[in-house]
Parts: C-alpha cells; sequence; structure tokens
C-alpha cells in the first residue's frame, strides 16, 4: 500500500470579505479559503514534493518553474483583489497544516485589521523610471559651462595634455549626470507622492533583470486613493513628456496588490 | 504576461487597458520575490530569502549595489512616511 503524498498550505493572501474564488487563477490544485476571526485565509493545497523547505530551494533554482509558480500567485491575488481589497503573501509562504495557518492569523489578528483599514479604497501602482545615459549627456554637455570650456581645451591641446583634461572631462561628466539623475529621481517622487496616501522607494534592477537598454534609476511604488489614480496616471504621463528628450523614459503599472503597502509587526506575545 | 500596461490619456482606453492588465515577469518577480507579507515563527517551513539569488543569478545582486553607488547618495524624501 501506498502512503499518500503529504499536503502543505499555500498561503496566497488574506481578505476580509468572503473572496470569490470562482475562475480565479489557474491551479490545478483547487483554491479554497480558510476562515479564522473574521478574515479568510485564501489558499490552496500543494505538494511536499515541490513545496517542502529542501524541494522548494531546489526548484527555486529553476527558471521555469519560478516563472509558472510566480505567474499563478499573482493571477490568484489579482482575481481575488477584484472583489476585495487583500493583504498579500510573498511567494511561497507555506503551512504544514490549517492549524499553523489560524494560529497565525490569530496571532497577526491586529496587523490584518490595520492593514486592510489601510488600503481601503486605494491600489498600489508601480513607477520606474529608466535612462538612456548617453542620451543624457548629450543634454547635459550643453547645460555645463565647465565641461563645454573642458571641450574646447582639449581641441587646442598638445596630445599629453589632452588626455588629462579628457579624464577630467569624464570625471566632470559623470558628476553632472549623477547630479541630474538624482534630481530627476527626486523631483518624480515627491511629485507622485504628493498624488499619494504612501510612497515607496524600492532597489534599483540591473539591466540584466529588466532587459532593457536604458539603466533604472528610480524604482518607486505608491498607494493611491481610488479617486486619485486617473490624477497619478496623468501626472506620470505630462512627466513622461517633459523628460522625453533628457533621455529619461517612465513606467507605470499598476493596479498591483499591495504587496509594497502591507506589514505584519512580530505580533502578540504567546502565551505558554 | 509579455506586454506592459501603457499610460494613456485618453480616460477611457486607459480603463480598457486596465481590464485587460498584462505586465512583464520582470515587474511580477520584483513584487513576489521581493514584497509582499513575510511572516515566521509558528510556520514550519519560512522562505525569508527568496531573492533574485535564486534565480542563478547571483552575480546581479553586485550589479544592484553598483548602480545604486552610481546613483549616490539615497534620496531625500525616500523615508517610508504616509503624507
Amino acid at each position: 500500500m501506498e502512503a499518500a503524498e503529504k499536503n502543505l498550505i499555500y498561503l496566497y493572501c488574506v481578505t476580509k470579505k468572503a473572496p470569490k474564488l470562482k475562475g480565479v487563477g489557474n491551479l490545478v490544485d483547487e483554491l479554497y479559503f480558510v476562515y479564522h476571526l473574521g478574515l479568510y485565509a485564501v489558499v490552496s493545497k500543494v505538494k511536499e514534493s515541490e513545496f517542502s523547505e529542501e524541494n522548494l530551494k531546489k526548484n527555486l533554482a529553476n527558471l521555469e518553474w519560478v516563472k509558472d509558480r510566480v505567474t499563478v500567485h499573482e493571477e490568484v491575488i489579482e482575481g481575488i483583489m477584484k472583489n476585495s481589497d487583500v493583504v498579500p503573501f510573498k511567494f511561497a509562504t507555506i503551512f504544514s497544516n490549517a492549524d499553523n495557518l489560524k494560529a497565525m492569523m490569530d496571532k497577526h489578528l491586529e496587523d490584518f485589521k490595520t492593514n486592510l483599514r489601510n488600503l481601503k479604497n486605494k491600489e498600489e501602482w508601480g513607477v520606474k523610471i529608466y535612462c538612456d545615459i548617453e542620451r543624457l549627456k548629450g543634454t547635459v554637455i550643453h547645460e555645463e559651462s565647465g565641461i563645454l570650456k573642458i571641450e574646447k581645451e582639449i581641441n587646442s591641446s598638445s596630445s599629453g595634455k589632452a588626455y588629462f583634461l579628457k579624464k577630467k572631462k569624464e570625471e566632470l561628466m559623470k558628476e553632472a549626470v549623477n547630479k541630474r539623475i538624482n534630481e530627476y529621481g527626486q523631483e518624480s517622487f515627491e511629485l507622485f507622492k504628493i498624488l499619494s496616501y504612501e510612497a515607496r522607494i524600492n532597489k534599483l534592477l540591473p539591466k540584466e533583470v529588466t532587459e532593457k537598454e536604458d539603466d533604472m534609476v528610480l524604482n518607486s511604488a505608491f498607494l493611491v486613493d481610488k479617486d486619485k489614480v486617473s490624477e497619478f496616471i496623468h501626472a506620470v504621463d505630462d512627466l513622461k513628456t517633459r523628460y522625453n528628450d533628457k533621455g529619461l523614459n517612465l513606467d507605470c503599472t499598476g493596479p498591483w496588490p499591495p504587496y509594497n503597502f502591507c506589514n505584519l509587526s512580530k505580533g502578540k506575545e504567546q502565551s505558554g | 504576461m509579455d506586454k506592459r500596461i501603457k499610460i494613456l490619456q485618453d480616460e477611457d482606453s486607459y480603463l480598457d487597458i486596465q481590464k485587460e492588465r498584462k505586465v512583464t515577469l520582470v515587474e511580477v518577480l520584483d513584487r513576489v520575490l521581493d514584497k509582499g507579507v513575510v511572516i515566521s515563527g509558528d510556520i514550519v517551513i519560512s522562505v525569508a530569502d527568496v531573492d533574485l539569488i535564486y534565480l542563478g543569478l547571483k552575480v546581479l545582486v553586485s550589479s544592484v549595489e553598483t548602480m545604486e553607488r552610481l546613483r549616490g547618495a539615497p534620496m531625500a524624501g525616500a523615508q517610508e512616511e504616509p503624507t
């Protein structure tokens, strides 16, 4: 007789309103919810052979597997989000049984309530800014008198002196470009921050990950009031037009599950 | 997962796009692996350190750091404060 493989519980998100599960996500395993203390945890059963700590580590090295599971994770949460506010969990949040899941909900009950209150009538939007550095250099050179001066000197200098002047010019250029990138990034962030309820700056992703020709110079997320979303999007659009000739490009995506705007504290102390 | 949502000036078309919203995998990974609520404690398995590192792209982490240095000091106003 063969023992059935042990199942684990995969948690996608927590809601306060009964989630509509029909047609959500493209899952092999059925999606269901665990109701506890007025909260609904949206979960599915997953196999230990895929999600036990050891097996998960192996699978995380497999890009195809990650891609499929991450897509499912996102699709499930987006599906639930259509009808209720969600507290989205990180990829591969696994419980060994429903009791442990309920214990977690118990422990973080107040946090869940606070988060859900905070998220009411709001959406997460992301703004990433990319920079074509060469194009920005082309703009900067005409605005920096110091660089223009050195350039003239280079043309009338001996090759030895020109070498050092070129070095100096590159340095000034790098400085000026960094300064601009900081200024534009800050200007954009501040502008969008005013139009949002909360704002975050996230780490930049390298080109190998973004697969873009331009460098990412700002990675930001905003929690925006639903009735301010169109204003927010127009602001991004205006800036996009203004920045276009500077080699900067704004990329706005949303609405996202509020991944950037939920957290659980350490929770209440366990007694006993 | 192959088309990025575009910002449109036209309000109605924006709503249409929103309905058929598609984004790149990178956008999703950037959030799902890095953000989202993390818990520890009662769960048997906690994967606190799922990161782009696990995608066999370990080298990239150092590139991120390099870029942050290149960008200079952290921006003012980058704090996590509600407005």
